[in-house]
């Protein structure tokens, strides 16, 4: 008693220092609420605390960070409700002062499971309280914060209101996953390395590894994760003498989730050759010559893409074919180099500062917006027409006219042509490499993208300055025009490869129009070339209109696919219940899967069981249906589905009989005989 | 092809220079030696101990976490109890200007004598320099030093990391513990907990 009166007393004299901490008001408001206000007996239903953070204030994660508390929870209820722990969604970081938080910024719910049990009648009421304690902080100020929350269920019919049902599954997608797979960890000295499964086609966004065990990781050291093949490692600082059992944590995969784990010790190859322990300016600069070569020799490759090597081959044999004196060919070679690496650069440049804006870019990043494909569709097509022989364009054939005077601006341009179309081609080709020069500090990305540059341009600038090779190019001839007919070919293929993006994009509208774009520019381009042969002046004024033209285009297209332009892989259905109840109505035998592509384990059932010729032929002659369901964003209606089974992740194999029959569930590991030889 | 550019991709996204702001004192480690300024604007210096066990509390009366053991009175126990071994408790403030529990050297005493407190000194880390030489992430964050000068405990005040006053009576008090431990002449059973509490709020 008169410790808890010295306390007040204390608290009341600490007061003028901490007004804003003794506030009546909480600065994260919770509510309590049941997914259904009428369990039936003997079901699990879910309760959520949905938090309302204030403006400029966070609640924590269930490990909080360096700093910061666990949010707890004093349930007063009937004995016979067992309360499941407080499941938190994947949090954020939030670093301040160099002190690591693991926080959530805005509105959040950590859900509780609720088993109600069997012998309960239906109409007896259960009110429920919850005692919730939580620290709510601000960058400068932390409270903790508590509150009694109560409800009241009665138990009845287990109805959900679907708008209940709705929010309930919205605040289920934000939780993390479980992997189906093992994941490892080792601990040598002060590092901390992590190997979670993770197929090298599942995208990840800023992944980062919240480790759940405390006292193993440095929460306030940068963190480095690695994709290598179908795994991920996550590289840390341990912390001194730190030998945990095992190492429970999350990882964010993305904005839209993540998934927990629990790692046990293992070997864990580091992600590189390049010793941590090795000086870092040192590595830098290893790193930064490595990925140079890497690019120059990436850059000397694109050369033979479809969408550069026409330009080239044609910019190359003008350059044999004009005669020109030594000089003049060097000064062509040198003009057209810079051409191309100032577009490298210059696209690098964006890139950087897109990536610096925190923008998720990679190279070909202009590739994403649908006006820029049909820009590149445009020009594209433009260059193949010319190839084809329907206009003149002097900068890339050097025709006769203009070569002359204007070799090295034509140079120029045409290496920046070259570095602009080849961008289409550079992307799947060097995106690894690229996205590495992106890492390195941004004088050394910018060399990285230069030398990128240069070996694209490096034919071409050794045609330039080395006579003998230039003189081993076959002697011009009437054999020049056919091969430029033949060179329009791969031009023709590329603008329907982008046709082709044009409508992934965009759907069959923005292709449609983008090709009218297309077509317009080339109406143009006919006419010019019907001047050009009339040797008219000014040959070139038809394209003012047919650029205006293919521009209002541009501009009113549709910028995003229509939703249902993705499908499933073929012959597999999409999962759905009714669809499901419908198939096995018929009486067809059913293999339903689920997956995600975040799950290793499934990807390898997929490619080396389901999706194999002989498991195809074996089902189609059994009439069986499969049906996917993919997890990765969480789709709250699978799982519902996963958890009425009693699972909760996947990979998860269901068999449902021909005839109807009670659904079998299938091993983790799946093998095409074992597929094959399912009963149908 | 692709598989060489794999590599050297790899190669350099694991370049990056991975180190911490603050590096922490590892438990056996020398105490870095420090001087700040105490209350009275008097400098103090670690190393003038040296012989003498030293515990370091990160304060900020500002905190209700620091509140919770000031305003029960564990605090001044534990300083008290401190005290009798011959223990020199050393309290550090490393809250910045203008930051929530900033306080000057006149706020200090008196902050010291409201609450009934002994420290050996509190001492003023305004630019939080000892702060970050420690890695004290908390208030409170507690530190004790063996008369060798190496560190033999770092983390919590106790394992109930709670704000709630009521739950000190069921805590086990670390740092006592480690001190009673380092009397009797054992290992220190429980080097490192979890600090609990508020940030400590340093500039930046």
């Amino acid at each position: 008693m008169i410790r808890a009166l010295l306390a007040l007393l204390a608290l009341v004299s600490a007061a003028p220092l901490c007004a804003e901490a003794l506030g009546t008001t909480n600065h994260i408001t919770p509510t309590l609420v049941a997914e259904s206000a009428t369990p039936a007996p003997g079901s699990r239903i879910t309760l959520a605390f949905a938090m309302k953070p204030d403006a400029t204030w966070h609640g924590y994660w269930k490990n909080p960070g360096d700093a910061g508390m666990e949010t707890l929870v004093d349930w007063k209820a009937d004995k016979r409700l067992a309360f499941g722990p407080l499941q938190y969604p994947v949090p954020e970081t939030l670093m301040i002062a160099g002190i690591m938080n693991y926080v959530y910024e805005h509105d959040y719910a950590m859900l509780v499971t609720l088993d109600v049990p069997k012998g309960i009648a239906p109409g007896t009421t259960l009110p429920i309280e919850a005692k919730l304690d939580w620290l709510a902080c601000n960058p400068s100020v932390c409270v903790p914060e508590t509150k009694t929350l109560t409800i009241t269920l009665t138990v009845g019919d287990g109805h959900v209101d679907p708008a209940e049902a709705a929010r309930f599954d919205h605040w289920r997608a934000a939780l993390p996953r479980p992997l189906g797979s093992p994941a490892h960890f080792q601990i040598a000295g002060k590092s901390f390395r992590l190997e979670i499964p993770l197929p090298a086609a599942a995208a990840t966004d800023k992944p980062y590894f919240f480790p759940l065990t405390d006292k193993v990781v440095d929460y306030s050291a940068p963190q480095s994760v690695t994709r290598e093949g179908d795994r991920l490692v996550v590289e840390a600082t341990a912390k001194d003498g730190a030998k945990p059992g095992s190492v429970e944590g999350v990882l964010r995969l993305g904005p839209q989730g993540g998934v927990a784990f629990t790692a046990t010790p293992g070997t864990v190859a580091a992600a590189t050759a390049v010793g941590a322990s090795e000086g870092r300016d040192q590595s830098v600069i290893v790193a930064t010559l490595v990925a140079l070569g890497g690019a120059i020799l990436g850059g000397l490759l694109l050369n033979i893409m479809p969408c550069v090597f026409p330009i080239l081959s044609l910019k190359a044999l003008s350059l044999a074919r004009s005669g020109k004196s030594e000089a003049d060919a060097r000064g062509e070679a040198v003009a057209y180099t810079i051409g191309v690496v100032a577009v490298c650069v210059a696209l690098g440049a964006i890139l950087l500062v897109l990536r610096g804006l925190g923008q998720l870019a990679g190279w070909a990043f202009q590739l994403q917006d649908v006006r820029v494909i049909l820009a590149l569709l445009v020009l594209v097509s433009a260059i193949a027409f010319n190839l084809a022989g329907l206009f003149e364009l002097p900068a890339i054939t050097g025709g006769d006219s203009l070569a002359a005077k204007g070799g090295k601006a034509g140079a120029f341009w045409t290496g920046a042509l070259a570095a602009f179309v080849a961008t289409p081609c550079a992307g799947p080709f060097l995106g690894v490499a690229l996205g590495t020069a992106v890492l390195l500090p941004a004088p050394a990305a910018i060399a990285v993208f230069a030398g990128l540059g240069f070996g694209l341009a490096l034919p071409f600038l050794l045609l330039g300055f080395v006579p003998a090779l230039r003189n081993r190019l076959p002697k011009p001839g009437a054999w020049m025009d056919r091969l430029r007919r033949i060179l329009s070919i791969p031009m023709f293929l590329t603008a329907l490869g982008l046709a082709w993006i044009a409508g992934r994009q965009a759907g069959v509208d923005g292709m449609a129009a983008a090709l009218a774009a297309a077509l317009v520019f080339v109406f143009g381009l006919w006419w010019v070339g019907r001047r050009q042969a009339a040797f008219k002046t000014g040959a070139w004024w038809p394209l003012v209109p047919a650029l205006l033209i293919a521009g209002a285009i541009a501009a009113v297209m549709p910028h995003t696919a229509p939703a249902a332009a993705t499908v499933a892989e073929a012959g597999h259905e999409p999962f759905g219940e009714p669809r499901l109840a419908a198939l096995r109505a018929e009486g067809r035998p059913v293999l339903l899967y689920f997956t995600a592509d975040w799950c290793l384990t499934c990807k390898v059932n997929e490619k080396v069981a389901i999706e194999r010729p002989e498991v195809a032929q074996a089902f189609a002659a059994k009439k069986v249906a499969v049906m996917v369901g993919d997890w990765t964003n969480g789709d709250p209606a699978i799982s519902r589905f996963l958890s009425a089974h009693g699972r909760s992740g996947v990979p998860f194999y269901l068999w449902y009989p021909a005839g109807g029959g009670e659904p079998r569930e299938l091993p983790q590991v799946l093998t095409p005989g074992m597929l094959a030889a399912l009963p149908a | 092809m692709r598989t060489p550019i794999l590599g050297l991709a790899m190669l350099a996204i694991a370049a990056p220079a991975v180190t911490s702001a603050t590096a922490e004192v590892p438990i056996g480690a020398l105490a870095p030696d420090f001087t700040l300024a105490d209350a009275a604007g008097k400098p103090v210096t670690l190393a003038a101990f040296k012989g003498k066990t030293v515990v370091l509390e990160w304060n900020n009366p500002g905190c209700p976490f620091v509140q919770k053991h000031y305003g029960s009175g564990n605090m001044q126990k534990t300083q008290r109890a401190a005290g009798a071994q011959g223990v020199v408790w050393l309290t550090i403030n490393s809250g910045a200007p203008g930051k929530q529990g900033h306080m000057n050297g006149t706020e200090a005493a008196a902050f010291v004598k409201a609450q009934k407190a002994s420290p050996n000194a509190y001492l003023l880390d305004p630019e939080g320099k000892v702060g970050h030489l420690y890695a004290a992430k908390t208030t409170p964050h507690m530190y004790v030093i063996d008369p060798a000068g190496r560190l033999a405990y770092q983390g919590g005040i106790d394992d109930k990391p709670t704000a709630n006053p009521a739950d000190i009576a069921s805590a086990r008090n670390m740092v006592l513990a480690a001190l009673g431990d380092m009397k009797a002449g054992r290992k220190v059973a429980v080097t490192e907990s979890r600090a609990y509490g508020c940030t400590v709020k340093y500039a930046g």
